[in-house]
């Protein structure tokens, strides 16, 4: 139990930092200075100091819904699969129902989105829902194949029966269903390919148009909900297609996960040097590669049974 | 006469849920309504034939209080009688809910033999010796889902619904629509059992195609009351899918994930009437107070409206499927049916199974975006028109009856577990297995999935748990007393105004340019521009308008081709008779050989031969020679 919560808080800290490192990597990439992997943690520090300016168009949502953005992904991090073999887990809720409380956090953002009356949040509301619903059929089929092979519906049980038994015999599907999961960690996400986080430049960014009304607190919420749904992604990810690693003790368990985080975390920085953002109408063709791998993956299994 | 078995019970149940609200909210509205006393004896009539269908225990009983119920929503659609855009609708519902009644007259003339007075165990025994149970099955495709909105049958729904007045609009989509399915329910179980394998594949393809279709027409529609009613299109496409997969699992014999399929179909027939019936009432209060349907004239209803609001983002959020309301828990349950596919032993079936998943999962994903924008241009924002900003809250009666509704939504989701014990014992009394152990095999928290390590969700911890956290962070954030200051939006140092907010035809415009070559959108776009600039303009205005796919495709060319041929017979009838009676001669032909196909046994034999006979006499008495 006492394994349980730190590796809840373990998430929760490394939620900043993770994304902080991402950057520090691109930069770093880039041949610029690169800044501070604690920067997440200045900024949040800083922005709760801060005197948040609301709206005078605004209305209660305003009020309301950075805690609504925050609290289905806090809840959604009790359900991940563990991190250590021997620690508690919830292992019986599925996948559906986080899938559906991030969806819960991305209603309410889309909504503070419009709240403020301008054009920017309807912008990146509008653009967050066009790929929002394009996601959902993608992330459903590539549960449904994991948990096939895995043999549980419950995420928390997936993860653990992974990595007690590999499904070696399903390799490619396994496969399929990786590649297909790592572009919805992109999509989701908004990194590069799908959404450009540093800009704030009207033709490209859909996550920052949202918030762009946003200050103080209310933007600190907001900005480690967004870093806590990256943790969220890549943690499920490292349990579900990286299941190794859990057999060791707590300490080495724990030192091999984050290595497996901040592995996947510079997957992400290296493949965000290396693309250009995509035009909005091309993003549909990313994620129905998402969809194609995930249906391709589903009729391995079943047909080849491989 | 009539009967009160635990499927007529359990409708009568969801018939009372949706009405007892409406009656309150109906009063309130009243004083909107002009011809009184016509539309208060049509609501009455129209709730009471309701309960006659359900509780019919024998054909003439269940078609009388059919017909009672297809005439009484007709006139109460008419209500507002001087718009023309009512009347148009008004025709367009009352042709296809008689072109379905000809169906289902055609389906209990031949299940009593002509007897209307058999009861439905009575007619079992006549439609197991009918040589085509096929056709049956078909009369009552086209018989009860024309009146559910199913598609290609859908198309009066986003015509009648709109145009009726709101409290009746609640009562056609979250309650008459489910009467329909009531029909269709009671016929497939009490005659037509056994079903082939085909007719759950036709029905979940049918519930697939319905269910995007719904989503993506109301998604481009800026009509609040006709963007709830393809809703309404996609939300019977659930239940179907949820319908399909238990008739496909129990002709496969997996009694147990069949009965659960069911169960989730029932569900979610009793979610939507709470959360459809609930947006409809609020759609009519936003009506009741700006005076318009369209949605572009509303905004930052919020302010003056909180109420309305409130029950309006609730059912959205039911709607959307999102945790952990009921409509996410019925939802749910139709996936984990889905997910149970992999235990077929049919492996074009297994196969097929995703796609349907795929549907499914994209409704959703399409749903939220559509419910973001109905909400977000509707209530939030700034006024987008001076009707939005004279709007202010409904009187007492209207606004009880929405938070009883809401009340409606809320025990759906608290009291789920009791709500599937019912639903269980429906399904039970029906002879299937009861799967209500195997859903709470530890205590009402937790819903098992009854497939092999199936999921689980615990609604009522999520919702313990979202209402905690939430709390707690608001606790914190007052106690820490964060400054905060009021000023105007931030827009990049342009000024917010309510013209350049988002607006839902902006908003939807995405999704509208990637399904373009569903939506065929035409548009119109013209400029003032100032002293020949391209970007410098004055005034410009931009229209968009969707074309209704299946409108345009299937009815406006039946209606091209029916014109046409008669306008060919008129000719014939009128300058030409030889060949006109050599015609009838030939329609005489085919009314006698199809009666001997239909009525003696089949043979591909005589059925060649015939065809041929009529081909011959076709082209030498009709056709002619080529002149």
């Amino acid at each position: 139990m006492i394994l349980y919560f730190l590796s809840i808080a373990l998430l929760i800290l490394l939620a900043p930092l993770l994304l902080s490192y991402i950057k520090a990597t691109k930069m770093w990439l880039l041949f610029k200075r690169p800044i501070s992997i604690f920067q997440g943690y200045r900024d949040f520090s800083k922005l709760l100091q801060k005197e948040s300016v609301i709206s005078q168009e605004s209305s209660a949502i305003t009020y309301y819904a950075p805690f609504l953005v925050l609290s289905p992904l806090l809840i959604t991090l009790f359900f991940l699969p563990p991190i250590v073999h021997n620690a508690y887990y919830v292992s019986f809720v599925d996948a559906f129902t986080i899938t559906g409380l991030i969806s819960l956090s991305t209603f309410f953002l889309m909504l503070l989105g419009l709240d403020s009356g301008s054009a920017f949040g309807g912008m990146g509301s509008s653009r967050e829902s066009f790929i929002a619903a394009l996601v959902e059929p993608a992330m459903v089929l590539t549960v449904f194949s994991v948990s096939l092979m895995a043999g549980n519906l419950g995420v928390g049980q997936a993860g653990v029966n992974l990595a007690e038994h590999f499904p070696k015999e399903h390799m490619a599907s396994f496969l399929f269903s990786g590649i297909s999961f790592f572009i919805l960690l992109i999509a989701e996400n908004g990194r590069i390919p799908v959404d450009n986080p540093d800009t704030h430049l009207e033709l490209t960014m859909v996550h920052e148009a949202m918030i762009l009304d946003l200050s103080g607190v209310y933007l600190a919420i907001v900005e480690s909900a967004a870093s806590i749904k990256f943790v969220i992604f890549a943690s499920l990810f490292a349990s579900l297609f990286m299941p190794f690693g859990l057999e060791f003790t707590a300490p080495i368990a724990i030192l091999i996960f984050i290595f497996k985080l901040f592995l996947i975390a510079t997957v992400v920085a290296l493949l965000e040097v290396n693309t250009a953002k995509l035009r909005l109408f091309k993003v549909p063709n990313l994620l129905g590669l998402a969809i194609v791998f995930a249906f391709l993956s589903l009729i391995t299994f079943y047909v080849l049974g491989a | 006469m009539f009967q009160f078995d635990a499927l007529s019970l359990i409708f009568v149940l969801l018939i009372a849920l949706g009405s007892i609200p409406n009656l309150f909210y109906s009063s309130g509205y009243l004083p909107h309504i002009e011809r009184k006393a016509h539309y208060q004896l049509h609501y009455f009539t129209f709730i009471l034939s309701m309960l006659g269908v359900v509780v019919a225990a024998n054909g003439l009983v269940f078609l009388f209080f059919w017909e009672l119920m297809s005439l009484s929503s007709w006139q109460l659609i008419l209500t507002e009688v001087k718009n023309k855009e009512t009347i148009k609708a008004a025709r367009f519902y009352f042709i296809m809910t008689h072109f379905g009644f000809v169906f289902l007259l055609l389906f209990f003339l031949i299940i009593t033999d002509g007897d209307l007075h058999l009861g439905f165990v009575q007619m079992q025994s006549i439609a197991k010796d009918f040589t085509y149970p096929t056709l049956l099955f078909f009369f009552m495709l086209f018989g009860f889902l024309s009146k559910a909105g199913v598609v290609p049958l859908h198309v009066w729904l986003p015509y009648a619904h709109p145009a009726a007045p709101s409290p009746v609009s609640a009562l056609m989509s979250g309650v008459m629509l489910k009467v329909a399915l009531y029909g269709f329910f009671r016929f497939l179980f009490d005659v037509l059992y056994p079903w082939p394998l085909e007719w759950g594949i036709v029905i979940l393809t049918l519930g697939a195609i319905s269910s995007l279709v719904g989503v993506l027409y109301a998604l481009s529609e800026h009509d609040i009351k006709a963007l709830l009613a393809n809703h309404s299109i996609e939300n019977i496409g659930i239940i179907l899918i949820g319908f399909g997969m238990g008739m496909i699992f129990d002709t496969l014999g997996l009694a147990t994930l069949s009965t659960f399929a069911f169960i989730a179909a029932l569900f979610h027939i009793f979610n939507h009437m709470s959360f459809k019936s609930l947006l409809f009432m609020s759609a009519g209060a936003l009506l009741h107070q700006t005076h318009t349907k369209n949605m572009e004239k509303y905004g930052g209803l919020i302010k003056s409206m909180p109420v309305t609001a409130f029950t309006f983002l609730l059912a959205a959020i039911s709607i959307s499927a999102l945790p952990p309301s009921n409509g996410f828990l019925s939802e749910w349950m139709i996936f984990q049916s889905m997910l149970g596919s992999s235990h077929m032993d049919n492996t074009a079936l297994k196969l097929a199974i995703p796609f349907a998943i795929f549907a499914l999962a994209m409704t959703g994903g399409l749903a939220i975006a559509c419910f973001v924008k109905a909400y977000g241009i509707t209530f939030l924002g700034l006024h987008r028109s001076n009707n939005a900003k004279h709007a202010h809250e409904v009187n007492f009666l209207m606004r009880s009856g929405m938070l009883m509704m809401a009340a409606v939504v809320v025990s759906l989701m608290l009291f789920t577990p009791l709500y599937i014990a019912w639903f269980d014992q429906v399904f039970v009394s029906l002879g299937k297995v009861s799967v209500y152990q195997q859903m709470f095999p530890d205590g009402i928290w937790n819903i098992h999935s009854v497939g092999t390590n199936g999921g689980v969700v615990s609604p009522l911890i999520l919702l313990a748990a979202l209402i905690g956290t939430t709390a707690l962070m608001l606790f914190a954030y007052k106690i820490f007393g964060v400054k905060s200051r009021l000023h105007r939006t931030w827009a990049c140092g342009y000024k917010t105004s309510a013209k350049t907010q988002y607006t839902a035809t902006g908003f939807a415009g995405p999704i509208r340019r990637f399904f373009s070559w569903l939506y065929k959108p035409n548009e119109h776009f013209e400029k003032q521009r100032i002293a020949g600039h391209e970007t410098k303009f004055s005034t410009s205005h931009y229209e968009v308008h969707v074309k209704p796919l299946f409108e345009t495709l299937l009815y406006d060319s039946v209606a091209t081709l029916v014109n046409r041929t008669s306008y060919w017979v008129y000719r014939l009838a009128h300058f030409e008779q030889t060949r006109y009676a050599a015609m009838i001669f030939n329609i005489m032909l085919i009314v006698l050989f199809s009666y001997r196909v239909f009525s003696h046994d089949f043979s591909w034999a005589t059925f060649v031969l015939e065809g041929i006979v009529m081909l011959i006499s076709v082209k030498i008495l009709i056709i002619g020679d080529k002149k």
